[in-house]
């Protein structure tokens, strides 16, 4: 049973990516194309702020390491000269390093003081980035970005949608990676029960740090590969819009899984974009908001869980069982 | 103008801009105390009291000082119906479900008062508006009088409620402690949902004062203030009404002493510096929590 | 888990089926030589800027609707081509603006663009703009970066909207040749004295900007105006006591504020309700709406506005009559007035209508060539030598910008406009009020 159940896993996962590989062939909207690429990165972020969810902190202001690692990446190749594919991985190690100098504020403080802090900590970020920072970096006017790949070259655009697929999936393999290791037990170790863990040699502290580093690393991947995409980079990047974005998908999709961001970004995503043809504009957000709140109230585990509610459904359907409540309740 | 008087006149304006953080803060004291939940919509709650106040005056003409109670009793029900369909579901599966959903409400309710009330700016016009008492050297518009008095009004007006009606002391007596209260056969359902009703009154008093004194507003206006009374009954401590006030008081001045110093782009950023600083000395505040 | 993953199997699936669904209408859609001219509109439909996001969409639909009415566009083999307008909302975002731009280019082919309210909104797209080589009028941005940007071609980017540069030039070159020489003459002071000026602004692209032109033109134009307080704030604030304090310490002839409708109002109303600050208040073009008059109430008297649309007054003439009937059209179709980011969006059709005839073709090049070439009498808003035209350098429009002062009128309990500066359009004289105070005496 153990043996077909990760056979079922490798399988959906090949399925997925020979999807993700293939749908470029079945459109030639450059509009869809794009589209997908920002999905891509917001898979990307909202992955990252989904691993800082796994070990039981809620950041509300992860805009300022998507930021960081923007305008670190911009900067550097600006200065140095080198492909954007290098200097992404070099400006989200500045996004991480600030990632724990924030942590070790945060470390030892409640959920929502948390939640507060970091909410703090990017409208500070942005408010350096316009003032004291504003001569490196061009302040509200902002700077422009070198693109990932020079429009000069036929078929950039499939290309770059490769490249970023190829980012994106290295990510979430990286997460993956380091939720099987020790460290992602203990994360989850202490999000559940902070002083068991403790008892059980897991220092809490350390971890925090760790899971702020990781976390704030991935975010300002996708930072930099969105500034790199777009080609301009202004301070309206650490807005509360992209804070609060990654917290709607992974809470919709499932938070605490693997698979919960991905199939949140994507599902709303798609959802998004049809109100959006639908012709509404205020309503959308509202929906959104319905739907945040009914995924939170009735189906906490999120999208991902669907599936199983359903089967579990049917199977007291079937055998006529008395409701019973939810085990997760 | 001699310093002394523009010290007063600053001191003044604190004052009165302090009030509605009061009102704010003391709202969310309220549901902490009693619920121990946390609400990030709750600026939300303001501006539907702003709009709601706004509403009947431009439909009755009403003087909008008046309107006030009319603006809380609308927001004692939608609370109560927030409270009931939204949180009690979620009670006790953790701070981050709060969080969430305080996100999904604040979603619903700015968009909700968009569409019914368009995002354009608009204002209220007082019917003191231009009235101003002479007070030693300073000339004070009177609705600032008046929406001090309305603030300290409904403070005493809740703070007797607390202290001798039955319900004020189940309150208390929640607050406290849940599970002995519900021991003694307190319907703590019930305290819940009135608590949140009243916490969201008062939001609306304070979204009807602003208005009242001339400010516009839009759908957006209840996020800052909300995370300022936020802030603010973190650094006075969670429960504690005297530390919300001290804390306030503290966040004026420094908001203003930095927007001065170091320019006003500062002011926003400078409340969460405090707030940053004090949490990591002291994670509980600066007064401590009481009672959770 | 495993179920999970066929479950992002299938959404991808359902992705691309509707990603080709929506695929079919684009490619059908008819090129231009069967009658449409496609525009293009980018606006700010949601977000916080969508008030003048929906005014500029809504402008744009009644200028459509007049070109149309009156036949359409004549092309070059002699047949008539209607406009057709197709909307991108930006959602007041850099990944909104990417989308809406991207899917307007490259899905509905549209044939030019027009909108844009916010640069940094803006920006985010322009890339795209140069790669497809399709003309686009921006209407609503204020930031001149959008057609100075060196770091690509700008050379299909028009720009139809007075920038930060503009605003703060002309009001600095009033100050200087009106309000300095009635302060002089009241004071009873030598001409030569310096002029005391005060700025609060928006610590944004667009107060910055203006607050730097302001420094430029009087450092170019060796102006004798003292910059005696310089103070910011940030967007979105409701309450200007401090900075007002610091600036009334500084003791200014008249304070430049550079500021949004939202917070202008409470910044004059708190001066002088409050600090006592009676001083004359110069305010960008975005002020002159309704709103900010009603927000203002009798603290409005005096004030000046720099603007070019207004809803209460207009240069006498055509041009009074053009926006007249420019604002009876909206108001029938829409049950509101129109604002300035949609009277220029409305001459921004205009514009891509002309050019596109004067081309005779819906080729890109020759369109945009066309608009390089631009000489067209100005629509509904006074331009220098009452022509639409582009500068040779940076592409952008000059508009005949005015000023307007605010008198209180007591039976209707709000202030009201009239012109007065420049010659050629004002009305009326500058008047300093019975209560202003000087910021000193000699």
């Amino acid at each position: 049973m153990h043996f077909k159940r990760d056979d079922m896993v490798k399988y959906g996962t090949v399925l997925a990516i020979v999807i993700a590989l293939a749908i470029p062939f079945l459109t030639d909207s450059m509009f869809i194309l794009n589209l997908l690429v920002i999905m891509l990165i917001f898979i990307i972020f909202a992955s990252a702020w989904n691993l800082l969810a796994f070990s039981g902190q809620g950041s509300l202001g992860h805009a300022a390491f998507f930021g960081i690692g923007a305008y670190a990446s911009t900067l550097i190749a600006a200065n140095s000269g080198m492909s954007p594919f290098i200097t992404i991985f070099l400006g989200a190690a500045v996004a991480a390093f600030v990632g724990i100098l924030i942590g070790l504020t945060c470390v030892r403080l409640k959920e929502w003081f948390l939640a507060m802090v970091t909410f703090g900590f990017a409208i500070i970020v942005q408010t350096l980035t316009v003032s004291v920072l504003a001569p490196v970096t061009g302040g509200w006017d902002g700077i422009a970005s070198s693109r990932l790949l020079s429009p000069s070259i036929p078929g950039y655009q499939l290309i770059e949608y490769y490249a970023v697929l190829v980012i994106t999936i290295a990510s979430i393999a990286a997460i993956w990676y380091i939720m099987k290791t020790r460290i992602g037990l203990a994360f989850l170790a202490i999000r559940e029960n902070e002083l068991e863990a403790r008892a059980a040699g897991i220092d809490p502290v350390r971890f925090r740090l760790l899971a702020f580093a990781l976390s704030a690393y991935l975010a300002g991947v996708a930072g930099a590969l969105q500034i790199h995409h777009i080609g301009y980079l202004t301070p309206e990047l650490y807005g509360v819009d992209n804070s609060f974005w990654p917290v709607t998908y992974v809470i919709l999709g499932g938070l605490g899984t693997l698979a919960g961001p991905i199939v949140g970004t994507i599902a709303l995503t798609i959802i998004w974009e049809g109100l959006k043809a639908t012709g509404l504009t205020f309503g959308r957000y509202v929906i959104v908001g319905v739907m945040l709140i009914l995924a939170i109230i009735f189906l906490p585990r999120g999208l991902v869980s669907l599936p199983e509610q359903v089967k579990d459904w049917l199977k007291r359907r079937k055998r006529k069982e008395p409701v019973r409540e939810p085990a997760d309740n | 103008m001699d310093n002394l008087g523009v010290f007063l006149q600053i001191i003044f304006w604190g004052l009165y801009a302090g009030c509605i953080y009061i009102l704010l803060a003391t709202g969310l004291n309220l549901i902490f105390g009693v619920m121990k939940i946390v609400n990030f919509a709750h600026g939300e709650f303001l501006m539907i009291g702003a709009y709601i106040t706004a509403t009947i005056f431009f439909i009755s003409g009403i003087n909008p000082y008046l309107i006030i109670l009319l603006s809380m009793l609308a927001l004692i029900g939608i609370g109560a119906v927030v409270e009931r369909f939204c949180f009690r579901p979620i009670l006790g599966t953790g701070k981050l479900n709060e969080i969430f959903l305080s996100i999904g409400l604040i979603y619903i309710f700015q968009n909700g008062a968009a569409i019914i009330w368009t995002d354009e700016w608009q204002s209220v016009k007082s019917p003191y508006d231009g009235i101003s008492l002479p007070f030693g050297s300073l000339s004070i518009p009177l609705d600032y009088i008046l929406i001090m008095f309305f603030t300290a009004a409904i403070i005493c007006g809740l703070y007797l409620f607390l202290k001798k009606t039955t319900i004020g002391m189940q309150m208390r007596a929640t607050s406290q402690n849940r599970k002995g209260a519900m021991l003694v056969g307190i319907d703590v359902e019930r305290i819940d949902v009135i608590s949140f009703g009243l916490g969201c009154a008062l939001a609306a008093a304070a979204g009807t004062l602003w208005i009242v004194s001339g400010q516009i507003f839009n759908p957006y206006m209840g996020s800052i203030p909300a995370i300022k009374a936020f802030a603010i009954i973190i650094l006075g401590g969670l429960g504690s009404i005297p530390g919300a006030i001290i804390g306030g008081l503290l966040m004026g001045l420094a908001e203003n002493g930095a927007a001065f110093l170091l320019g006003g782009i500062w002011k926003d950023a400078i409340s969460f510096v405090i707030l940053i600083i004090v949490l990591v000395v002291r994670p509980t505040g600066l007064f401590g929590e009481k009672g959770d | 888990m495993k179920y999970s993953v066929l479950f992002i199997a299938s959404i991808l699936f359902v992705a691309v089926f509707i990603a080709g669904c929506t695929q079919q209408p684009a490619t059908q859609q008819p090129s231009t030589t069967q009658g449409v001219i496609k525009v293009g509109v980018i606006a700010s439909l949601t977000g916080p800027a969508s008030n003048v996001g929906t005014n500029m969409w809504q402008s744009a639909q009644v200028a459509a609707d007049k070109i149309n009415a009156e036949g359409g566009v004549t092309l070059k083999d002699g047949s008539k081509a209607q406009v057709k307008l197709i909307v991108g909302d930006d959602e007041s975002t850099q990944q909104g603006g990417q989308k809406a731009a991207t899917k307007l280019i490259t899905d509905d082919k549209v044939d030019i663009l027009v909108g844009g309210y916010s640069s940094a909104v803006t920006s985010s797209y322009q890339q795209t703009i140069a790669e497809y080589k399709i003309p686009y009028i921006v209407t609503g941005a204020s930031s001149p970066i959008i057609t100075h940007r060196t770091d690509i071609d700008t050379s299909y980017i028009f720009h139809h909207c007075p920038t930060t540069d503009t605003y703060g030039q002309y009001t600095t070159m009033f100050i200087d040749q009106v309000v300095r020489p009635a302060v002089n003459k009241k004071l009873g002071a030598p001409a030569d004295r310096p002029f005391r000026l005060a700025m609060l602004y928006q610590d944004t692209a667009f107060g910055k900007g203006v607050q730097s032109a302001v420094n430029n033109t009087i450092t170019t134009s060796k102006l004798n105006i003292q910059l005696v307080s310089q103070q910011s704030y940030r967007m979105g604030e409701s309450d200007f006591r401090t900075p007002l304090t610091a600036i009334k310490a500084a003791n200014p002839d008249a304070v430049y504020l550079a500021a949004f409708p939202n917070e202008g109002a409470p910044i004059i109303t708190q001066a002088r309700r409050d600090i006592g600050l009676n001083t004359i208040f110069l305010n960008v073009e975005n002020n002159d709406n309704a709103q900010f008059y009603k927000d203002l109430g009798q603290y409005g008297e005096g004030a000046v506005i720099e603007s070019r649309f207004s809803p209460y007054t207009a240069p006498a003439g055509a041009v009074a009559a053009a926006q007249n009937a420019f604002k009876q059209s909206y108001l029938t179709r829409f049950g509101t007035f129109p604002d300035m980011m949609g009277a220029s969006t409305y001459e921004g059709i205009f514009i891509a209508a002309r050019a596109t005839q004067n081309a005779g073709t819906t080729d890109k090049a020759a369109v945009r060539q066309a608009l390089v070439a631009l000489e067209m009498p100005q629509v509904i808003e006074a331009m220098k030598g009452q022509t639409c035209s582009f500068s040779p350098d940076f592409r952008e429009s000059t508009f005949d910008l005015w000023m307007e002062q605010l008198s209180y009128n007591a039976t209707i309990g709000e202030t009201r406009p009239v012109i007065v500066w420049p010659d050629n359009l004002k009305t009326t004289d500058f008047v300093l009020p019975s209560w202003y105070v000087a910021g000193s005496s000699s």
